[in-house]
């Protein structure tokens, strides 16, 4: 009798849910609409978080030494730099490997090596590049190096040239976290405000109908089950609205993010977290519309 | 079947819908409750169904107090009635088959019974070809014999009838009320308020008549 009961409700919301045409259309949207709009704001919030980090990783520090330095003496200042926690990584850039890249990122390679031929040695001075954990504390490595026991062998530090950059970034990636979380709680809180009205209107609608089904003797768990059901498929349909719409949403911005995200691009970091974006946006779908139908309806079953 | 002990109904606002109403109703009797709009001829019918719970008095269904069933349970106990509004209150979305089978689903009345059951009451009140239809393709008459369909099917013991020819015209009256007698010659008890007199005058039954909440009068074979 009980299962029989489910069964009857369930089709009952199914039949709720197809019959009702525009109504089940103007939910749906809206629902899909605020889905959109939360699943939007997540995943601008993650990759604007992987940007940042990518980016975080290509500022640096280089400190040059003076031509005489030995260059066990500079691989045993590196070897003590990566011990402060501040530090994230040291690498040790020799002349030839700074004349190497010179060239490899030249287009006019000829001219330099004629260069090279006048002057008759390798001009690059060796150099260490310093990255940070975090670019605030730039500052203070750049200061510690400038003061340390090895000044007298530094020829000089680029920090002065990177700091605009380097200050310019710290103070983007934390406004934009800033932002980020607050646009995203706004858009959150309206989504669901905006569900969870257009399923009361729904509810609404059918105040006839509740007072019927209890004249003819229907429990409020009779009545009120179909509900659910159709909240659930709200859920789901509008869930799958939203990957159609954020399928071509990052189809077109991908473009744009080439290269700036470990996953390369915003449709491929879509593709690779298909069934987890899949599942969350139907989740918050299917409770979005169970949790704001079981709320609406309660009002109109105080008989 | 139905007894009202010392029943008084107030409303909000000191309204007095109900004023000590002492009433007997027993089994298989075809009761016409009669009086002018505000009488209390609604109050007393939603009194039976429960859906309102007397100021004073006792109302008492095969002996038991309405007050004493649970309101979780009143769901249940209203299986016991059938109701016809005057505005049929039927299902919109639903089509005449399921808005009767409805009655008998919420009970968890087997699909076969079901397929078997309403045909046969829709054959009762001559509807059997508008099954497949919606409420919004019927006319007033029809959609009244739909409500009274879906009243009857689960067999109740009592079948309330609140202005059920509110919205008809003369000759749907009359098919209602022909459908009523037949319905109470089967054995169901019948509590029909109006204030149609041509109705009440063929019915040839018990009237009791209200004024101002109280019973001025009460004839076995009474007219308006």
């Amino acid at each position: 009798m009980k299962w029989l009961k489910l069964v009857r409700t369930f089709k009952e919301g199914m039949t709720n849910f197809y019959r009702n045409g525009w109504l089940t259309f103007a939910t749906v949207s809206i629902l899909a609409t605020s889905l959109y709009i939360i699943s939007v704001t997540v995943v601008l919030g993650l990759t604007a978080n992987l940007i940042i980090v990518s980016l975080q990783d290509k500022i640096n520090v280089s400190v040059y030494f003076n031509p005489g330095v030995e260059e066990s003496k500079i691989i045993e200042i590196k070897d003590k730099l990566a011990d402060y926690e501040e530090i994230k990584s040291v690498d040790y850039i020799s002349k030839d490997k700074a004349l190497e890249d010179l060239l490899a990122l030249s287009s006019n390679t000829e001219m330099i090596n004629k260069a090279l031929e006048e002057i008759g040695e390798n001009p690059l001075p060796a150099s260490i590049v310093i990255r940070a954990n975090n670019p605030e504390q730039y500052e203070q490595i750049v200061r510690s190096v400038e003061d340390s026991y090895f000044k007298e062998d530094i020829s000089s530090v680029n920090y002065i040239e990177n700091k605009k950059t380097i200050d310019r970034l710290s103070e983007i990636v934390l406004m934009s976290r800033k932002i980020g979380l607050i646009f995203g709680l706004a858009f959150v809180v309206i989504g669901i405000l905006i569900t969870f009205n257009a399923i009361r209107i729904t509810m609404y609608s059918h105040k006839q109908e509740f007072e019927v089904m209890r004249l003819v003797g229907a429990s409020n768990l009779y009545i009120r089950m179909p509900f659910v059901f159709e909240g659930v498929f709200y859920g789901l349909v509008a869930g799958v609205l939203t990957m159609i719409l954020l399928f071509g949403t990052s189809y077109f911005i991908s473009p744009l993010t080439n290269g700036s995200i470990p996953q390369g691009n915003l449709l491929s970091f879509y593709f690779s977290n298909f069934f987890w974006i899949l599942g969350a946006t139907m989740l918050t779908g299917v409770l979005l519309g169970v949790i704001s139908g079981f709320i609406a309806i309660k009002r109109y079953l105080k008989i | 079947m139905i007894k009202f002990e010392n029943v008084s109904k107030v409303y909000p606002e000191n309204f007095v819908a109900l004023d000590n109403v002492n009433l007997t109703i027993e089994s298989g009797e075809f009761v016409s409750v009669v009086g002018q709009s505000g009488a209390g001829k609604s109050t007393l019918l939603k009194l039976i169904s429960a859906e309102e719970q007397p100021s004073e008095g006792v109302v008492y269904f095969n002996e038991r107090p309405l007050s004493s069933i649970k309101k979780r349970l009143l769901p249940y106990f209203r299986r016991n009635i059938g109701t016809v509004f005057q505005d049929f209150k039927l299902l919109p979305k639903k089509t005449v088959f399921e808005n009767v089978a409805y009655a008998l689903e919420v009970f968890g009345e087997t699909n076969e019974n079901i397929a078997e059951k309403v045909p046969e009451i829709l054959d009762i009140v001559g509807m059997t070809d508008k099954m497949e239809k919606y409420p919004h393709q019927l006319s007033g008459g029809e959609k009244q014999k739909i409500s009274l369909a879906r009243a009857l099917v689960c067999n109740p013991q009592v079948i309330l009838a609140d202005e059920p020819s509110g919205n008809l015209d003369p000759d749907s009256t009359w098919d209602i009320t022909q459908l009523l007698l037949k319905i109470n010659g089967l054995g169901t008890t019948i509590v029909l308020a109006t204030h149609n007199k041509e109705m009440v005058d063929k019915i040839e039954k018990r009237v009791i008549r209200l004024e101002n909440g109280k019973i001025v009068s009460d004839e076995i074979k009474g007219r308006y």
